[in-house]
């Protein structure tokens, strides 16, 4: 089955040898160029469908550079943050304030969101933040509306992206030039919840629990 | 992405050195028809899934299915790397997943037709040695199954 693939890292797609492949000159997260534009997203889709019609393989296309690509993500989203920096709002209040902008954000996206994955309704949150605010305090605590059977590491993990994409989306509602790496250290400098989920990386990282000191990892970024 | 030279150091050594299946050559097979009367699929590594399904783990090599006629709106990410800009597919599915721009080309009439599942992957994997002799050939037949003539294939 001939297949065309787009790829972001060239010298990795030397090595593999796709059949056929177009590399795009785009930071991670970007395979189709530009979000919002579906007029240059259709540009990149082109080229990499014109590879269908190459006789022979391997072929590695390259798409020309764009002088306005966005900014590679500074990774390490933790790195941002000033852990002894206080702030003043509780991050259960913070979600109320930012409510009305997530709303309209998804419904700007007709209905698009991504939170949703730990699969605790929003109605729950007030609740989620109590636990999870407990945990960062060192507490023992549990929360019943935890899926049930789902270890506790995976459980925060989740939790963790579902509260980042809502503030992300709450953020750029609210602020709309602002581009990944202003996000990301508006959330881990400046929310009550960015300090909140870096001091509970802080306590999983450094549990004998390997399960949970793995999953600090993924939560404070 | 960036290309490497635009990187600090040990990103680049990162990117360098990741642990990819490399082969010397690479299989050819022609698509038989134009694209105008061919039936696409598209295959993603980027960690998505419909809203119901389970989210994808650390180290995950299984796979899930994504109906073509799938509204965006109940596609979301669960990918567990921590090396990608995330917002970008908040903003907008189709940066790594295009549903909305294939079935435009199938208006347009570039494209002959899309097959009835899209599936995906978790990429940024290690040793994928289950999706290569497990997962990725059952994803293959189920393709063939379809007869999907040609698959687009897209990271994140």
């Amino acid at each position: 089955m001939p297949t065309s693939a787009i790829v972001l890292i060239k010298e990795q797609a030397q090595r593999v040898k796709p059949p056929r492949a177009l590399f795009v000159p785009f930071p991670f997260g970007f395979a189709l160029g530009k979000p919002d534009d579906s007029e240059f997203q259709h540009k990149v889709l082109a080229a990499t469908l014109d590879l269908f019609g190459s006789d022979s393989a391997p072929v590695l296309a390259e798409f020309p550079d764009e002088a306005d690509a966005p900014a590679q993500l500074l990774q390490a989203g933790l790195a941002h943050a000033d852990l002894s920096k206080e702030v003043d709002l509780d991050p259960v209040d913070e979600v109320t304030a930012l409510r009305g902008y997530f709303e309209r954000w998804v419904e700007d996206h007709d209905g698009r969101t991504g939170v949703g994955i730990s699969g605790v309704p929003q109605r729950r949150w007030r609740g989620l933040m109590k636990y999870l605010q407990a945990y960062a305090n060192g507490d023992s605590v549990t929360f019943e509306d935890m899926p049930a059977g789902m270890p506790e590491q995976r459980f925060l993990k989740l939790a963790a992206d579902d509260i980042k994409a809502f503030y992300m989306e709450a953020r750029m509602c609210q602020r709309p030039e602002q581009q990944n790496n202003d996000l990301q250290s508006w959330f881990w400098t400046e929310t009550a919840t960015g300090a909140m989920l870096a001091k509970i990386a802080a306590r999983l990282s450094e549990s004998d629990d390997e399960l949970l000191k793995g999953a600090a990892f993924g939560i404070a970024r | 992405m960036p290309r490497l030279e635009d990187l600090t150091e040990i990103a680049r050594q990162g990117h360098l050195n990741f642990p990819v299946f490399e082969h010397s050559d690479a299989p050819f097979v022609s698509l038989n028809k134009p694209l105008s009367e061919a039936k696409l699929a598209l295959v993603t590594t980027a960690g998505l899934h419909i809203r119901e399904d389970d989210p994808f783990t650390s180290g995950d090599q299984t796979f899930r299915v994504i109906p073509s006629n799938t509204h965006p709106r109940d596609i979301v990410q669960s990918h567990t790397s921590i090396g990608f800009d995330r917002t970008a597919f908040m903003r907008d599915v189709n940066i790594s997943f295009p549903i909305d721009r294939l079935h435009e080309l199938v208006e347009r009439g570039v494209l002959g037709g899309l097959s009835e599942n899209f599936y995906s992957f978790m990429g940024a994997l290690r040793n994928p040695k289950h999706i290569q002799e497990e997962t990725g050939p059952e994803v293959a037949r189920l393709l063939l199954a379809e007869k999907v003539d040609g698959v687009l294939l897209t990271p994140t």
